[in-house]
């Protein structure tokens, strides 16, 4: 466990030092956030019955949290640390290989937490209000900082798997259509067939339900615990993955 | 430790046996290799590049899986114990391993905290360590704001937060000014006057000579030579007179010369014949004289004993910067 606080303080220290790569990151969905506001909002008003009285901007704001938290940022740093040489000195070092992996991992929290609190206070300031309250708006944020861990274990499993910056920096457009094949503008039942049998068979899609359903309906247990199933489903996997590469690097 | 084989009864720092790294594409970096080292020594791994160098270095550290054959280092089987080993160890490899992101004392401080070295023991090491390798001054500063020098220090330093048993240096001087190699050659020496086994890699003909007690050359994969420096260029057995030809014919040169007494082998280097003879003092008088004989107008004749870059033009046909010369 030193070893990962060791490793993660110092990722988190890259954060603070190098704000760059963290800030364009929150324009894009603070951007999508206002542009879909503007757009739609006179198209669903509050009346509309899939909001239960709220404006658009909280049916929107889960898939601006997303958007925030999901980054290849860990993966981008671990692949120009094998570009530097610096992954071979922390190879060499007489620590669990995992350690590598979970200090970045840490710093993904970190960064999630922070990035899903900023685009959370836009959400509020564009006029959503939580439905469970203060104690959801913190469940909201943490969930959410936790499926930008789980996300970024893909990041990390391509910089492990290719070594290659390009590789690693393109892995993040995967997320468009895992974002996207969602009931991310509309509820299901408003999607066209086709889009409803890939938004359902799109795990994403009970992550944005889950995180929703805080914000628009309160403390709906099962959409929650869907919601948390899928992250940490999602995250075993990756990690799992990421620590079978690194495990096996070089060989 | 064991002991190195039938030489000596000094325990030996690292051993290989048939060591092999066959990568993908059947490509052989490293062809069955033996190597033993003593504890205590400066070993000097000397070839060109892609010779196999860094390959060996890499299997040695853990890095790499040998693909046949064993090791040991510091007493520890590579393959069986490699997280053993890596706590005997410290390594700094041809590419500086630095975060630019930390200042050099983080660095430092997380790389004590990686060997177990925590609280203010921690923070001692790293002064200490700054201290002996000049960056006290500089310890606050990102280490991307660092000269090459500089960064190659903080690397070595980093290397010895734990005083290694075994020490791995690949290259590390390559690419520094005369300035910081001398610097870094003083630091292996202080390190090695401590207790420290010192494997060194290089491409540096003067670096081995200076520096390493012993050595192997290295070539395609396989050792070709393999003893102390001293040793190695006795064995060569010869002086080299060299001939600077200054717009001299070669070819007539070389016929002038060719029947000198004691003469082993002539090669051509560009503008330059190298004589290699038995004793070279012995025969400038008639090289003189022979070169009057044909009014042969030569630049400047030059007697050495001969260097490591002969020894290596020996085994493998080839001056070590890997100029093709044509041996005669």
């Amino acid at each position: 466990m030193t070893e990962i606080f060791l490793l993660g303080r110092r990722s988190v220290r890259e954060i603070l030092r190098f704000p760059e790569a963290t800030i364009p990151v929150l324009f894009i969905p603070l951007f999508f956030l206002a542009v879909n506001i503007g757009q739609v909002s006179e198209t669903f008003p509050s009346t509309t019955p899939f909001l239960e009285g709220q404006s658009y901007v909280a049916f929107q704001l889960p898939v601006s949290l997303l958007f925030a938290v999901a980054t290849a940022i860990s993966g981008l740093a671990l692949v120009t640390e094998i570009d530097l040489g610096y992954f071979d000195k922390l190879l060499v070092a007489p620590i669990r290989r995992s350690s590598i992996i979970f200090g970045r991992l840490a710093a993904d929290l970190v960064r999630g937490l922070g990035a899903s609190t900023v685009v959370l206070l836009a959400g509020l300031a564009f006029g959503a209000h939580m439905e469970s309250g203060v104690l959801g708006a913190i469940v909201l944020v943490i969930l959410a900082a936790l499926f930008g861990v789980a996300y970024a274990g893909f990041g990390v499993l391509v910089a492990l798997r290719t070594r290659n910056v390009q590789a690693t920096n393109t892995s993040f457009i995967l997320f468009f259509p895992l974002l996207f094949l969602t009931p991310n503008f509309v509820p299901f039942d408003r999607l066209t067939p086709l889009m409803e049998a890939l938004a359902r068979a799109n795990p994403v899609s009970y992550v944005i339900e889950g995180l929703r359903s805080l914000v628009i309906e309160g403390w709906v247990l099962d959409k929650l615990a869907l919601c948390l199933l899928v992250i940490v489903a999602m995250g075993g996997v990756l990690t799992a993955l990421s620590l079978r590469a690194i495990a096996t690097y070089d060989r | 430790m064991g002991k190195l084989p039938g030489v000596d009864t000094a325990p030996v720092a690292v051993q290989a046996r048939s060591l092999k790294r066959t990568f993908k594409g059947g490509i052989e970096a490293v062809r069955g290799i033996d190597l033993a080292v003593s504890e205590g020594e400066i070993f000097g791994f000397l070839g060109p590049n892609g010779a196999g160098k860094t390959t060996t270095v890499r299997m040695l550290c853990t890095l790499l899986p040998p693909t046949e054959g064993s090791a040991t280092v510091a007493g520890v089987d590579v393959v069986a114990d490699p997280a053993e080993v890596r706590r005997r160890i410290g390594v700094a490899l041809q590419e500086i391993g630095l975060d630019p992101v930390q200042t050099g004392r983080e660095l430092l401080e997380l790389q004590c905290g990686l060997y177990g070295i925590r609280g203010a023991q921690a923070r001692a090491r790293t002064n200490e360590l700054l201290e002996l390798v000049g960056l006290t001054e500089a310890a606050d500063r990102r280490t991307k704001t660092y000269s090459g020098g500089m960064k190659r220090r903080l690397d070595l330093a980093s290397a010895l937060v734990h005083s290694p048993v075994v020490l791995f240096l690949d290259e590390p001087t390559t690419g520094l000014d005369p300035a910081s190699r001398l610097t870094v050659w003083d630091e292996m020496r202080r390190i090695n006057g401590e207790g420290t086994t010192v494997f060194l890699t290089t491409q540096y003909l003067e670096e081995a000579d200076k520096l390493c007690d012993r050595l192997a050359i290295i070539d395609a994969g396989e050792i070709v030579a393999e003893g102390t420096p001293e040793r190695l260029k006795a064995e060569m057995g010869h002086d080299l007179v060299s001939v600077t030809l200054d717009g001299a014919d070669a070819e007539t040169t070389k016929t002038a010369l060719g029947d000198l007494p004691g003469l082993e082998r002539i090669v051509a280097e560009p503008d330059a014949l190298d004589l290699y003879v038995d004793d070279g003092a012995a025969l400038i008088a008639e090289i003189v004289r022979r070169l009057d004989r044909e009014r042969i107008q030569v630049g400047g004749i030059a007697v050495a004993r001969p260097s490591l870059d002969d020894v290596f033009l020996k085994a493998t046909g080839r001056r070590l910067e890997g100029q093709e010369v044509e041996a005669e």
